[in-house]
């Protein structure tokens, strides 16, 4: 019995070293060329690493649907035609990074050195990026950071890594001016959020901004991330006289705060928390979502079209909002969120970008990045090319509040006024 | 000749570090490089904790602290400070061997399963510090800035630096684990794991063997992780101190064979090779996880002791000269 378990065992591993051996082969080669029918054809391989494993995975699956649904779609459009009639089709290698540092600069070295990609996209996540930007800026290769908000990243000298999100010193700060220009009057506030990277980052960057703008600051205080009871920092609120509470975290936390504030009838009068209220699943807390609001980098119903890009005086590129939704709901069968639209969007700029070019040398497609000044679905793109190159700059949060029409919970969009599809719900009901 | 013969294990463990550095230099890809850089952080991960876990029967769960607290330190002295990173991966290694010494004295009292939730509580302790600790960037951690590298002589030159550090710090934990193995500092420390209160009346001082055992142990991950954040260009909390991290060290002990100089870099070597390869085949890099698991569980099933202890075990000539 022994010795067969110990035969199989043997046949496993050889079995194992039989299929790496079949498998180191298989390693796919960069651009390629070929004719059809007099004209030429290229393909351009785009690399980048998703979190199929670990705390990511759902984040980043989407943002790599967003951009696979961009992908398929150009393809199947033929592609993009460049002036001397070349085709240019596209196609990715991806590796599981795990959500792990660990293995991202080997995976990204694999990409840009074996996979020979043209043009990179980053993992999901700030922390994931920064490993990754050593790697492609030193292989000369442009990568698109998708899903990271960081703003320290692009104020470290990287040439070639452009930013899609509006990076996080501005993540909460539309807030601010919709409390401005909704009360006036209202002078106490409160941050309360998760001691992470990103809201750390986020509430550092806002609570400076409000000062400035005149607020009193009158409470600031992180939460661990493993927080269930909010207890005594709802005390502290209280305490502490404010009227409106900004901060969160991420969804799990940012709803049981939103949860326990409402339950436990905190006076306050205005509560935007990061992450979680643009998740629908926030709907579920019922009368607790009720006026709450929450900064998202894109939703499907604030009003980019090619009409604003006109009035914005500004060159409009790529599907509308509502074509992407819905291509992006007929293929997997679920709502887009931001992070499936920004790894959409990231596939619309490269796409932009070649098409401005006109060529897909990097140096070319680089030149066209830098000066990019376009409305897209995904809102406005432009980079920084000087003191923090490839820092967002023209992109602009949407904010969304949860209301309640015919008794049923609607996402409405409330901030900035021109892509507004009602007005702030003032002051909050509890 | 005898003398060689005598140490046959460690011309075997340094011969086979010294191949897999060699790789990269003889294929001149810098994925292989990557590829062994990771392999080789793996192996002297896995030997340091190897001094006190095989050596010395104590198991942590949280060794990966030191690793954290020396990348902590020695990033910061390279990017806030301006230090070289010599002198700035020494001191990440003191600083890991001063927190091993001051928390050793106090936790190596306890034994079995109440030291290993010592040790993750540890780790989890010096990550909320680090996560409130303004210096360091408290939660958002640092970046180093990309022209920093230009001062090695550019970034393709500082990771080709970090790659021969990792060569020269491997080979020296395999020199200190062979020769704590072979000494009689050793033979304390192995007497601590088979019976404590025995070897305390054999004239074995366990709480200072086991104090410097714990120290032993953590200097080097201090500096590893000192050239793995250089390296990385950026560390927060969330990277730094990862508890998987530390499990993974000990499966890799497990596998290699505990106790042993060869069996950690045996184990790490083939449990980073077999990760690569899953993860990136095009067959399996869905269920790597769970592949690498399965083959985990038959391992440890049937050669409990580690491939260098079922070697050691089956045949008695091999034990003669592999340790």
């Amino acid at each position: 019995m022994r010795r067969t378990l110990y035969l199989l065992l043997g046949l496993l591993l050889i079995a194992g070293m039989v299929l790496a051996g079949c498998g180191g082969k298989s390693a796919s080669s960069g651009t390629t060329g070929g004719n059809t029918g007099g004209k030429k054809e290229v393909t351009v391989t785009i690399g980048f690493t998703e979190s199929q494993t670990g705390k990511y995975n759902v984040d980043s699956t989407a943002q790599t649907q967003g951009f696979k649904l961009w992908m398929e779609q150009v393809n199947n459009a033929g592609g993009i035609k460049l002036s001397d009639g070349t085709i240019v089709k596209f196609k990715a290698v991806s590796y599981d990074d795990e959500s792990k540092a660990d293995k991202v600069q080997q995976l990204y070295t694999r990409l840009a050195t074996e996979d020979k990609a043209d043009f990179l996209i980053s993992p999901y996540s700030s922390g994931l990026t920064a490993s990754a930007a050593v790697v492609s800026e030193q292989y000369g290769k442009i990568m698109l950071a998708t899903g990271a908000a960081s703003d320290s990243i692009f104020k470290k000298g990287y040439e070639r890594v452009y930013q899609l999100y509006t990076p996080a010193s501005r993540y909460l700060t539309g807030a601010v001016d919709m409390l401005k220009a909704n009360a006036p009057d209202l002078k106490k506030v409160a941050f309360v959020y998760e001691n992470s990277k990103f809201s750390t980052a986020v509430v550092t960057a806002a609570k400076e901004y409000a000062a400035k703008q005149g607020y009193d600051v009158v409470l600031f205080e992180g939460y661990d991330k493993d927080t269930t009871d909010f207890g005594a920092f709802i005390n502290k609120i209280q305490d502490s006289g404010a009227e409106a509470v900004l901060g969160g975290g991420h969804f799990q936390d940012g709803s049981t705060f939103a949860r326990q504030i409402f339950e436990k009838k905190l006076p306050i009068k205005f509560l935007a928390l990061l992450v979680a209220p643009p998740n629908p699943k926030f709907a579920e807390l019922g009368d607790a979502a009720l006026g709450v609001v929450g900064p998202s980098q894109w939703e499907a119903a604030a009003a980019y079209t090619p009409d604003a890009a006109k009035a914005a005086g500004l060159t409009w590129f790529g599907p509308s909002s509502a074509d992407f939704a819905k291509a992006y709901k007929d293929k997997y069968g679920e709502e887009a969120g931001y992070h499936a639209a920004g790894g959409y969007a990231a596939g619309v700029v490269l796409q932009k970008a070649i098409i401005d070019a006109d060529s897909v040398d990097a140096a070319k497609v680089k030149a066209a990045l830098d000066k990019m000044d376009l409305l897209t679905f995904f809102g406005h793109i432009k980079f920084n090319t000087s003191d923090a190159h490839g820092l967002q700059i023209g992109h602009e949060m949407v904010y969304i509040q949860w209301q309640k029409k015919d008794g049923k919970m609607v996402k409405e969009v409330v901030w900035p006024k021109e892509g507004a599809t009602a007005d702030l719900l003032f002051p909050l009901k509890h | 000749m005898k003398s060689l013969r005598q140490h046959t294990s460690l011309w075997l463990s340094l011969g086979a570090i010294i191949l897999i550095g060699a790789w990269p230099l003889v294929t001149g890809s810098a994925l292989s490089r990557e590829t062994m850089f990771t392999v080789l952080r793996s192996v002297a991960l896995a030997s340091s904790l190897n001094i006190l876990l095989g050596y010395t029967g104590y198991v942590s769960f949280g060794h990966v602290v030191f690793f954290g607290l020396g990348g902590y330190v020695g990033f910061y002295l390279i990017a806030a400070q301006g230090w070289n990173l010599w002198p700035a991966m020494l001191m990440g290694g003191l600083a890991a061997g001063l927190l091993a010494y001051l928390v050793g004295a106090a936790i190596l009292r306890l034994r079995g399963a109440y030291f290993a939730l010592a040790t993750i509580g540890i780790n989890e302790a010096v990550r909320a510090f680090i996560n409130n600790f303004e210096p360091f960037g408290g939660p958002t951690g640092m970046t180093l800035n990309f022209k920093l590298y230009k001062v090695y002589g550019g970034p393709g030159a500082a990771l080709q630096l970090s790659f021969y550090i990792m060569i020269g710090l491997t080979l020296l934990v395999v020199l200190l684990s062979y020769w704590v193995r072979v000494s009689k500092f050793g033979l304390g420390l192995l007497a601590i794991r088979e019976d404590e209160d025995a070897a305390e009346i054999m004239g074995v001082t366990a709480p200072s063997a086991k104090t410097w055992a714990f120290v032993l142990s953590a200097i080097i991950p201090g500096m590893i992780g000192t050239v793995f954040f250089f390296k990385n260009g950026t560390i927060e909390p969330g990277l730094a101190f990862p508890l998987h991290t530390s499990i993974e060290m000990i499966v890799m002990i497990m596998l290699g064979g505990q106790g042993t100089v060869f069996g950690p870099i045996l184990g790490a070597a083939g449990y980073e090779a077999l990760r690569d390869y899953l993860l990136v085949s095009p067959l399996f890099k869905n269920l790597q996880l769970a592949i690498s698991g399965i083959l985990l569980l038959l391992i440890v099933l049937f050669i409990p002791r580690g491939l260098v202890g079922w070697l050691r075990q089956r045949y008695a000539k091999v034990r003669r000269w592999l340790i």
